[in-house]
């Protein structure tokens, strides 16, 4: 009998371990984990631009969850997003002059609310607003100002126009920057095909404030690092003279492509006979 | 019962896949009767539930770290370690956790069952009970039979939360990984229907059933040899290693 005993009980602790493991996998490390736990209070804050956040993302105050986003809706009317955190109870010295910015945790992580503290001796209260946002940053536009795609901002104080003659642009895009020693100065303004010359005819907006280029500048279609975008580089000559609006100019060094340097890699990294010739298709293809 | 005698194997095997499907509804034909055995389905709970605990338990520790190294290697090459604990919590409540625990039920449980079922057909034990009017299927069968459904969904999220457990224990105590940032996108990204009801839950489910029936059947229709018994016991652990992966399979394209 004791020994049924002993079963019966192993089995019972079996079964509740069970129960607790599944308890614990649907609790603890899904969503569920995400919805709040415990009173809350509702604050509100708009935001000209909410990016990826999601509903359930979490607000956090020094990388702390203290709550998480309760609801996004467009303001009536205006063109805000009104988002609702809910922020738990234990949270309530939050100063109401803080700041409320949306924040993405790594390059490609998931957004996030972030709070960061004001000064103000008054805290928040439930149903109150924080008025001082941030709006998402768009990984594009960080990357545009990374890479210099700001020349565009530039060029409301005013550019000239030059232009530049290549065999080939490559992948170069109308907006692309062109810079000089690594610096914008300027961007692509359109590119066309000559139909006479047949090459492409690049204009160049260059901000006025770079107005003493050498008007024996060379331009250059390069790409940043391996697979980034082309942009145009100047290449400062020697000349006294500066260019001028409506130039052009005359020293232009194409896009490489790619498929080209492996085909030049290929020909110098083995015998001379054959591989001459596989080069020369090569480059007649492109 | 009897083995068909024919050599053609596509008879035999289909006639094997019917004998099975007719001892399936014979035993839960016999359900309602076995209830009065309520303690031997208690005492083959332990024995093929609590008993499997440890295996289940270090193996789904293991599986978990070695997800963990290997994820964290493989994403660190596109600097996304942060999700490492989201995939190895997906990758063990769809596949790993069901699957393996399904395994390591089959050759833990299911051979033992095999094995004592058919020593008992072999020195006459269930001749003996029907001849003192002992239901064997009701007696015998039956009870470990439930043992094993009730055991697999349990042992499946002991093994699920081991095995986070394990990747946890490489991926944040280990490798360094961000203790917020494992748990919060998993917990972003892992869902209670789609990942723990679909994954481990009906998995599991239908994966107890099967093992345990080939396990009882082929226990029940041993010949009554010593080779017959050793026979039997290896087509257990094979025929329910293939029904566990063609059923995952299967049970993955109407879940997902």
């Amino acid at each position: 009998m004791s020994q049924r005993q002993s079963y019966a009980v192993g089995t019972g602790l079996f079964i509740v371990l069970g129960f607790a493991a599944l308890g614990y996998l649907a609790t603890q490390t899904t969503s569920v984990a995400n919805s709040s736990r415990g009173p809350s209070y509702t604050v509100e804050a708009h935001f000209a631009n909410i990016g990826q956040l999601k509903e359930r993302a979490p607000v956090k105050v020094a990388g702390v969850r203290i709550g998480q986003v309760q609801s996004i809706v467009l303001d009536p009317g205006k063109e805000t997003a009104d988002v609702k955190l809910a922020i738990d109870k234990r949270y309530d010295q939050i100063p109401d002059d803080s700041i409320a910015t949306i924040f993405t945790s790594g390059l490609l992580g998931d957004q996030y609310v972030g709070v960061r503290y004001g000064t103000s001796k008054k805290t928040l209260a439930d149903g109150g607003e924080l008025a001082l946002t941030r709006p998402a940053q768009q990984l594009e536009e960080m990357l545009g100002k990374f890479f210099g795609a700001g020349g565009v901002a530039d060029n409301l104080g005013g550019s000239y126009v030059v232009k530049a003659r290549f065999t080939n642009v490559g992948a170069l895009s109308v907006g692309a920057p062109v810079k000089m020693a690594g610096v914008a100065i300027g961007s692509v303004q359109s590119i066309n095909a000559d139909p006479v010359k047949l090459d492409a005819l690049v204009t160049l907006a260059i901000d006025k404030r770079y107005n003493q280029i050498p008007d024996d500048s060379a331009a250059a279609v390069f790409t940043s690092g391996l697979i980034g975008t082309q942009y145009v580089a100047i290449q400062p000559g020697g000349s006294p003279d500066a260019l001028k609006n409506g130039d052009e100019m005359v020293l232009t060094q194409s896009a490489m492509q790619i498929e080209d340097l492996i085909g030049k890699f290929l020909v110098s990294g083995s015998s001379s006979g054959k591989p001459a010739d596989g080069g020369k298709t090569d480059g007649g293809k492109h | 019962m009897s083995v068909a005698s024919s050599e053609n194997i596509v008879v035999r095997s289909l006639s094997q896949i019917g004998d099975c499907g007719l001892f399936l509804l014979r035993m839960l034909a016999a359900i309602p009767r076995s209830m009065r055995h309520y303690r031997e389905t208690i005492r083959q709970l332990w024995f093929v539930g609590a008993m499997s605990l440890i295996i289940i338990m270090v193996c789904g520790l293991f599986v978990g770290m070695v997800l963990g190294l290997q994820l964290y290697d493989v994403l660190s090459i596109f600097g996304g370690t942060s999700a490492t604990g989201t995939v190895v919590a997906i990758a063990i409540y769809r596949e790993l956790g069901p699957v393996v625990t399904a395994l390591l039920f089959a050759g833990r449980a299911g051979t033992s069952v095999t094995a004592e079922i058919g020593l008992m057909r072999a020195t006459d034990q269930i001749a003996a009970m029907e001849m003192m009017a002992v239901d064997p299927i009701a007696y015998v069968a039956v009870p470990r039979f439930l043992a094993g459904v009730i055991a697999m969904p349990l042992l499946t999220c002991v093994f699920c939360a081991l095995g986070i457990f394990g990747g946890h224990l490489v991926g944040v105590t280990w490798l360094g990984i961000d203790n917020g940032t494992f748990w919060s996108n998993m917990t972003a990204t892992v869902e209670v229907v789609k990942d723990v009801v679909n994954g481990v839950i009906w998995k599991s489910m239908v994966f107890g059933i099967v093992v345990s029936l080939i396990a009882v059947f082929q226990g029940y229709t041993t010949p009554p040899t010593s080779e017959g018994v050793a026979y039997a016991t290896t087509r257990t652990v094979v025929a329910s290693s293939i029904a566990i992966l063609a059923l995952d399979f299967v049970l993955t394209a109407f879940l997902m």
